[in-house]
């Protein structure tokens, strides 16, 4: 019963095989969000449009499925969903293809070469449950329970996984967003005492640094920039990559990659020096002018001037323009900081110019999050005596989120085998393979280990490193908790999934797939109640909303946006949202942000910069049929200075090498960068033979970054690596 | 299941040579927030006997009176069955997860 | 099913609202089953020293005096009351000559169906009374369709206000009746239209 992976299913075979499913499960007229299709007789040409939420991306948004004869056809946006703002985009409309796609998981497989080999071994789900339940069991007893780390990624199932996770007896979970944006909530929290929301929509000033918002799609945040742009915001970014952001702004700062600070202290010393923050504001709800008044004195235009290669007379008139529309004005909390190792303190420095603006808590600036409350099905897990005392990745950095984790961190801890072995380790819907800086790393952390257990749709880069590989349904085919949303000043709501179609072939939702263990290791007390029922007991508090969930697939809630913290104090030690950290003066990290400038790129290299662009999801829609068409490969961008010196023209293959690992792939000369850096776009250069699109099109990202972090938050710093260039012959 | 000794034990010296910090030498938070759940939150609950508590309930400070005040409180009759050891453990849970603290936690 | 027998089917683009997420072209591509290497739309870039400042979506500009319909030489491809240049699959022959002598690229000769094929503004879907698939899709609305005799529609008020212009192709004028938001760069059609020589068009037609 043992075939290679590749011997999967033709594509031919795919096709017949999703017709049978389809029309085997297709019985009778299908109840609008019913789990399982009723039974009866099939009926032909029966057309319904169902609701549910995307999950192309993290935005989750609404929208309509269009199901013709028990199959989806077309995707549409759902025009009442106002996070959206009715909007699907081309990931959103591609998702068709990730739920009929030959690429997807069909049934449980185990590993039969060695890691990474791809040769795998058909298991029914009893035998690959049996399995999991027994290595992790005797992981546990080995290494205490601590020795198995989950990461699960953004996903609303990825409760299940932690909550399971919790009463298995291990701390250790990690999340995604250490490769992605703590530091940036890191620096909000301990500044605001909370990460805001921005209020796009109604600014007539925003200031973006580094974020590229109108191609790495927030929403209604994109969306809400163009609105507000054609009611005559001003958009100014700072990006050394000519972004489509940049290029529909009203002005871009080409700054010098690594000095983002500098350019904030020096608006923060314009803003102080010529009194024009918010005076009031600063007095009443703040905690540290004169420290920063003292603190940035030096910190004129003129210096930062050389520092971010922006003239000293636009940052002086961009502070004087941010003061004029504050507190409509916001610096945009952008998202992916993972940038460099003061990435916090980069973020602080952002922080900083909207408290002394007063873009808070007021219409056109940050807002602070609603209140919209979903409870989870309460739980008391047990307490193991012999566990180790602190999570594996504590201690690396000052202040790393404790429900996050730190991938980097937790990765070097496992390869060390300090403070304590972690021998077993089970990821959902994450792929730190393709999103973790320094690939070889993780590859050495998964040698590392005695046992892998991923649960994905596709078979990602981290599937094909795993032991055991479970397939997981897509959001098209799955019955979901309800969940919270927040985004701008429209929209706090609560949305749910109920299956389009049925789940095809053998994949199980992660619910499902936890439970299962659950119940073979004595844990099925903590997991005794269907999905249904959860959802019946999270939805207590909300009678109002039961007839919209079952209608749209979501309930908006509105609430008060704007004066929410009248009266109220913040969140931190001072009470008031802080320009000095206190805490960060304790733990001898700096109390207000100070420059350090950026190494100084060496002669005949590249500061690598990464990103991506509005067609895929990092490493997660590359492979999508209909993506791929879009953006078949990546490409590194080289400004046509270096490039002629190099001899390298658009289209040439190229190799991008840093000390940790090389990659080949197609140059793109432009003027777009600056010629003291290149760009990659993540999400290429797979290893996994089982995403046959994109295995071997162009290059990963990861296989170059050097792994830097963060120093406080233990995010992944991935604009420190220094490239080289050439031309392969 | 059952306990790994020697594991637990090779532990205890890792830790001792990592240097934590003071909150974590003098009690353990983890135990802390099970010991809370098993003690306090049968009362501090949501429609409870008591009015619902969970760490981001008080400040720093204001768990700090808490503990130094244990004999004042309605229910301090139920505190005699806690070592010190437990109090220490939920002090480090609670002082450490407070509302303003770097990482205020809700007692779910 | 709805009569669209009476409306006149005018699309207008906004160009500065355009920020190249493409959604449209992949709404496109799966509403109309589009075959893999071909698209109905695309949102093109316009360069300024050397970078993209403005994304220009399009389609097939329903012209007013097509060259396609002149190449056709079976009068498969028409011009309908509606506004409409349509196709009628029963009458192509496959032969190609509309795909050369479209002046904006906008057609191909679908590779399994072996005809000739572009944008219908989703009739089917006009039909069921909803939007083209990349209307609805459209983040920023950036593309606003309607039928002109009704007076209170949306579009009627933007071609009454104006300000509006044509992107044509600078070798001939073939009326498009697509139009676009002033602001919007004129794009450099790459595609001199070829004809089949047997094909005669009036002097206007051609740009001075």
């Amino acid at each position: 019963m043992s075939d290679t992976y590749k011997k999967g299913l033709t594509r031919r075979q795919f096709l017949q095989f999703s017709g049978i499913a389809a029309a085997a499960t297709l019985g009778g007229p299908r109840i609008l969000h019913a789990l399982v299709p009723s039974s009866g007789m099939a009926i032909q040409n029966q057309v319904v449009s169902l609701s549910s939420i995307c999950d192309m991306c993290l935005n989750k948004c609404g929208l309509i499925a269009r199901v013709e004869k028990g199959v989806v056809k077309k995707l549409d946006p759902h025009p009442k969903f106002l996070k959206s703002r009715g909007m699907l985009c081309a990931k959103g409309n591609a998702g068709i293809k990730q739920l009929y796609d030959p690429d997807r998981l069909k049934y449980p497989l185990l590993r039969k070469g060695g890691r990474g080999e791809g040769r795998w071994q058909r298991l029914s789900w009893p035998q690959a449950l049996d399995l999991a339940a027994e290595k992790l069991k005797i992981i546990g007893e080995k290494y205490t329970r601590c020795g198995v780390l989950f990461m699960a990624g953004s996903d609303v199932q990825s409760s299940f996984v932690n909550r399971f996770a919790s009463v298995f007896g291990s701390y250790n979970t990690v999340s995604h967003e250490s490769n992605c944006l703590v530091s940036r909530n890191r620096a909000y929290l301990d500044t605001f005492g909370e990460m805001p929301i921005p209020d796009t929509l109604n600014s007539k000033y925003i200031l973006i640094a580094g974020a590229n918002v109108f191609e790495a799609l927030i929403t209604p945040d994109s969306i809400d920039m163009m609105t507000a742009k054609q009611k005559g915001c001003k958009l100014v970014v700072l990006d050394p990559r000519f972004t489509k952001t940049a290029a529909l702004a009203n002005e871009w700062q080409a700054i010098k990659p690594g000095t983002d600070m500098a350019f904030f202290l020096a608006v923060t010393n314009v803003l102080i020096e010529e009194k024009r923050y918010d005076e009031q504001f600063v007095q009443e709800k703040t905690y540290g002018l004169e420290q920063l008044r003292e603190h940035v004195k030096k910190y004129t235009p003129e210096w930062a001037e050389k520092e971010c290669e922006i003239p000293a007379q636009d940052i002086r008139r961009i502070a004087r323009e941010l003061s004029a529309a504050a507190p409509a004005a916001m610096i945009y909390p952008g998202r992916r900081t993972s940038d460099y190792e003061d990435s916090t303190q980069i973020r602080r420095s952002m922080a900083i110019v909207n408290a002394l603006l007063g873009n808070w808590d007021r219409p056109g600036g940050l807002t602070a999050a609603r209140e919209i409350k979903v409870k989870a099905k309460p739980f008391d897990p047990p307490f193991y005596e012999d566990n180790p005392e602190e999570r594996v990745d504590a201690g690396r950095s000052l202040m790393m989120f404790e429900e996050e984790g730190s991938f980097k961190h937790a990765r070097d801890a496992v390869i060390e085998g300090k403070p304590y072995p972690v021998k077993g380790f089970f990821t959902y819907k994450v792929n730190p393979m393709a999103t973790g800086a320094n690939r070889r790393k993780t590859i050495e952390m998964i040698q590392k280990l005695d046992f892998m257990i991923t649960v994905d749709i596709a078979m990602s880069d981290t599937a094909w490193m795993a032991d055991l590989v479970l397939p997981a349904p897509s959001y098209l085919e799955r019955m979901d908790p309800v969940t919270a949303l927040q985004g701008s000043s429209a929209c706090g709501c609560i949305i749910t999934r109920d299956p389009v179609v049925p789940a095809l072939f053998e994949s199980k939702p992660v619910f499902w797939i936890v439970s299962e263990l659950a119940h073979r290791l004595k844990l099925g007390q903590f997991f005794n109640f269907t999905m249904e029922e959860y959802r019946q007991e999270q939805l207590k508090d909300w009678p109002e909303a039961k007839k919209d969930l079952k209608k749209d697939s979501f309930h908006f809630k509105h609430s008060r946006i704007y004066g929410v913290y009248e009266g109220k104090i913040y969140k931190t030690l001072s009470k008031k949202i802080e320009l000095y950290n206190q805490r960060y003066a304790e733990k001898k990290a700096d109390p207000l942000p100070v420059y350090r400038p950026p190494q100084n790129v060496p002669q005949g290299k590249f500061r690598l910069v990464v990103g991506r662009n509005a067609y895929i999801t990092q490493g997660s829609s590359t492979n999508n049929a209909l993506l791929s068409e879009l953006v078949p490969e990546n490409e590194v961008w080289v400004h046509p200075k270096p490039a002629r010196s190099l001899g390298i023209t658009s289209g040439e293959l190229v190799e991008v090498s840093s000390p940790v690992g090389k990659g080949r792939l197609k140059a793109r000369v432009t003027a777009e960068i600056r010629p003291d850096t290149v760009y990659m776009d993540s999400g290429f250069g797979m290893l996994s033979k089982g995403l046959s699109r994109v295995y071997q099109k162009g290059a990963s990202i990861v296989e170059i970054l050097e792994d830097h972090n963060d120093t406080i938050s233990g995010n992944m710093a991935m604009h420190e690596t220094f490239v080289m260039v050439r031309k392969v012959h | 299941m059952k306990k790994i000794i020697p594991v637990f034990t090779i532990f205890i010296l890792f830790i001792a040579s990592l240097g934590l910090s003071p909150a974590q030498e003098s009690g353990n938070a983890r135990k802390g927030k099970f010991l809370f759940r098993k003690n306090c939150r049968t009362c501090h609950v949501a429609g409870g006997s008591a009015k619902e508590l969970g760490p981001n309930s008080k400040t720093q400070a204001q768990w700090d009176e808490v503990f130094k005040n244990i004999d004042k409180l309605k229910c301090r009759d139920q505190w005699v069955t806690l070592s010190d050891k437990d109090k220490l453990d939920m002090y480090a849970q609670l002082w450490g997860h407070a509302f303003d603290s770097p990482s205020p936690e809700k007692c779910e | 099913m709805i009569d669209i027998s009476r409306k006149q089917f005018v699309l207008v683009i906004d160009s500065q609202k355009c920020f190249d997420c493409k959604a449209c072209m992949i709404a496109c591509k799966v509403e109309n089953n589009v075959p893999h290497g071909f698209w109905r739309n695309w949102v093109r870039p316009t360069e300024a020293k050397g970078r993209r400042v403005q994304f220009q979506p399009g389609q097939c500009m329903q012209c007013e005096a097509p060259a396609c319909v002149a190449a056709c030489p079976v009068r498969a491809t028409f011009k309908r009351s509606d506004g409409m240049v349509v196709i009628d699959p029963k009458k192509c022959i496959g032969c190609g000559n509309c795909v050369t002598g479209c002046p904006y690229g906008a057609r191909f000769r679908n590779p399994e169906t072996k005809l000739a094929e572009k944008c219908n503004y989703c009739e089917h879907r006009l039909l069921r009374g909803e939007e083209p698939a990349c209307v609805t899709t459209c983040p920023t609305k950036a593309r606003v369709f309607g039928d002109l005799n009704d007076p209170e529609s949306k579009i009627s008020t933007l071609i009454k206000k104006g300000r509006l212009v044509q992107v044509a192709n600078r070798k001939i004028n073939t009326k498009p009746r697509i139009y676009y938001t002033t602001g919007t760069i004129q794009l450099d059609w790459p595609k001199e239209p070829t004809l089949p020589g047997n094909v005669r068009l009036p002097e206007s037609f051609w740009k001075p």
